[in-house]
């Protein structure tokens, strides 16, 4: 007795949804990841405020300084000591003059009015409002060189958004 | 079809592994130019700043809240009513108008005077209560926009 042959035996897979499917995918992560640089660190535990809206016109110059503390796997405070980090540094509040000097010699490079940048402080809740208050002095009193007349003015504090 | 499906699915993989989860931040600005920290720019006697006063137990919690003086609490309700005195002001100043020189809810001044080691949360909670309120359908309603902190006080 003869079978009639049907060709391959293997079958053939219409690969046509999956692709669409994974086409799908991929569109989506493209259109939420934000590839933008940001210097946001995330061992700062921001305040939380149901009025920390983002803003929706970001400043042309922006200057983002993150302060905190050194925290364990569990969130728990290790050291008391407030740090500043800053490019891979945590730096102690008697070294927050440095970087601020460093960035006030950026922009004069560029030839940019410090007066025009603003200084995003993205600061633990948990950090003593003294060294802040510091912190926004030591920037009002940063100067580029002996040229310059005045320091940072603009100054924008970080909160989270409470859900 | 082979080779296109090795790279699509690289991608997605890539896209997988790069995705960081980002809750939203918001910004609360302080305007402070060098030697205006404690002195006001307003010179009508009658549109002197907002004292809010935050004072602080020796760990960094709030002690007491106060509003020119008055003393408004020292838990969290304290700052729902600071927001509700913000509100009652901004709501007179809205109904007298702005003065003859133009000054108004614009000029307008908060002056905050926290203790050194006060927790800089209570200060965030301070600056929303002046700046703003929720309405009833959840959009932001601005109150006073012109925030800036005194002199800093000595850590003791």
């Amino acid at each position: 007795m003869k079978f009639q042959s049907h060709g391959s035996s293997v079958p053939e897979v219409d690969m046509t949804p999956m692709i669409d499917i994974v086409f799908q995918l991929i569109a989506f992560f493209m259109v939420i990841t934000n590839f933008e640089q940001n210097k946001a660190d995330e061992r700062v535990r921001l305040p939380k405020d149901q009025l920390a809206i983002p803003a929706e016109v970001k400043p042309k110059h922006l200057l983002t300084l993150n302060l905190g503390f050194l925290r364990d796997s569990d969130d728990n405070i290790v050291d008391d000591t407030p740090l500043m980090f800053y490019q891979g540094d945590s730096l102690k509040p008697q070294d927050w003059a440095t970087p601020l000097l460093q960035e006030a010699r950026f922009y004069e490079a560029l030839e940019q009015d410090l007066a025009d940048v603003t200084v995003e402080i993205r600061s633990d809740g948990e950090i003593p409002t003294g060294l802040v208050q510091e912190l926004i002095q030591k920037c009002q009193n940063t100067r580029a060189g002996s040229s310059s007349t005045q320091g940072f003015q603009r100054f924008s504090l970080k909160a989270e958004k409470e859900e | 079809m082979t080779p296109m499906i090795d790279v699509v699915f690289q991608l997605l993989i890539f896209f997988l592994f790069t995705l960081k989860i980002v809750t939203p931040e918001g910004n609360f600005d302080i305007n402070m130019p060098l030697g205006k920290a404690a002195e006001s720019s307003v010179s009508d006697a009658e549109l002197q700043p907002l004292q809010v006063r935050l004072e602080a137990e020796p760990n960094g919690e709030l002690s007491s809240l106060k509003l020119n003086g008055r003393d408004l609490g020292s838990d969290m309700q304290a700052f729902k009513r600071l927001n509700e005195e913000v509100h009652s002001i901004v709501q007179a100043l809205q109904r007298v108008g702005p003065a003859d020189d133009g000054a108004g809810l614009e000029a307008q001044e908060v002056e905050l005077d926290p203790d050194f080691r006060l927790d800089y949360k209570y200060v965030v909670s301070a600056i929303s209560a002046c700046s703003g309120r929720m309405a009833a359908d959840g959009t932001p309603v601005p109150l006073l926009s012109v925030i800036k902190f005194a002199q800093i006080r000595e850590e003791n």
